[in-house]
């Protein structure tokens, strides 16, 4: 068992990007990179609800990245689920912008499609706990993922949180 | 033993009060028509090779592929992959040579007294 976390984004509004492109800063949920060479970590749950004003098909996808992020991170908000978990000595990297290396999605390493319209829309995906997706280290193409918007569709305004558990 | 159906997660999209997105869409990226439309909710499973989710198709009439060896279901690709090498190889186990890997090199440097 390890520390449980949700990685918590307001709002924001996702552009569709291509895969293997620079995932722009504050235009996607957010990124999920391992704290150190060894580190492992599990998807327990993925929450995205529409906050648009007009109709808004969004095609997010949870992916591997082809080119891990690098530099200072920023955005979204972090907790531990519980209170008395103890900090990590390397804390998973979250957020949805990067200072210097931007990161990109896989082409073929995609993990989840989670479409929905954020036009009132709502999706949410939970794991079975022992059969979580995962990612471990914190090189390519391993060691990050992205929830992100894949091209096609107009994507709009959402809110989101992510579950997720370190060990 | 767990049971597959025990393994199974859960996605639900709620487009009831939502124009939601069109069966065009959906299939594009591998959903089933009717999914981006009122209430859709369907189990998954992780891929046991990959570690893909897998959302399962209520309507699929083929056949999922499976792996005795590790007693897992696994997604289309790399049931395709094992139906050629008849090799199994998790995503656990490769986490597992990675964590190994990378510990290896930590302590690469370091003199251990006998």
């Amino acid at each position: 068992m390890g520390a449980k976390r949700t990685y918590n984004v307001n709002s924001v509004t996702p552009t569709a990007t291509a895969d293997t492109a620079d995932l722009v800063d504050s235009t996607y949920v957010g990124f999920f990179k391992g704290g150190s060479s060894t580190q492992r970590t599990k998807f327990n749950e993925i929450y995205m609800g529409g906050l648009a004003a007009a109709s808004a098909p969004t095609l997010m996808q949870l992916a591997r990245s082809s080119t891990v992020g690098t530099g200072t991170a920023g955005g979204g908000t972090d907790a531990a689920d519980n209170p008395e978990t103890a900090a990590l000595a390397a804390p998973v990297e979250v957020g949805n912008t990067r200072v210097t290396l931007k990161p990109q999605r896989s082409s073929t390493l995609k993990l989840l499609n989670l479409a929905f319209n954020a036009f009132g829309g709502i999706v949410r995906w939970v794991a079975r706990e022992g059969d979580e997706p995962a990612i471990v280290g914190n090189t390519a193409t391993l060691g990050e993922a992205t929830l992100s918007a894949f091209t096609g569709g107009t994507p709009g305004l959402l809110g989101a949180h992510v579950k997720y558990e370190t060990a | 033993m767990r049971s597959q159906r025990s393994r199974e997660g859960e996605l639900l999209i709620d487009h009831r009060a939502s124009p939601g997105v069109s069966d065009e869409l959906m299939r594009s990226i591998g959903m089933p028509a009717g999914s981006g439309k009122g209430l859709f909710e369907a189990p998954t499973y992780t891929c046991s090779h990959c570690s893909s989710v897998v959302v399962i198709n209520p309507d699929r009439k083929r056949e999922r592929a499976y792996c005795a060896k590790c007693d897992s279901r696994i997604c289309d690709d790399c049931g395709a992959i094992l139906a050629q090498t008849r090799e199994c190889k998790t995503f656990k186990q490769l986490m597992d040579e990675v964590q190994e890997k990378a510990a290896k090199q930590q302590v690469g440097s370091i003199i251990i007294p006998t």
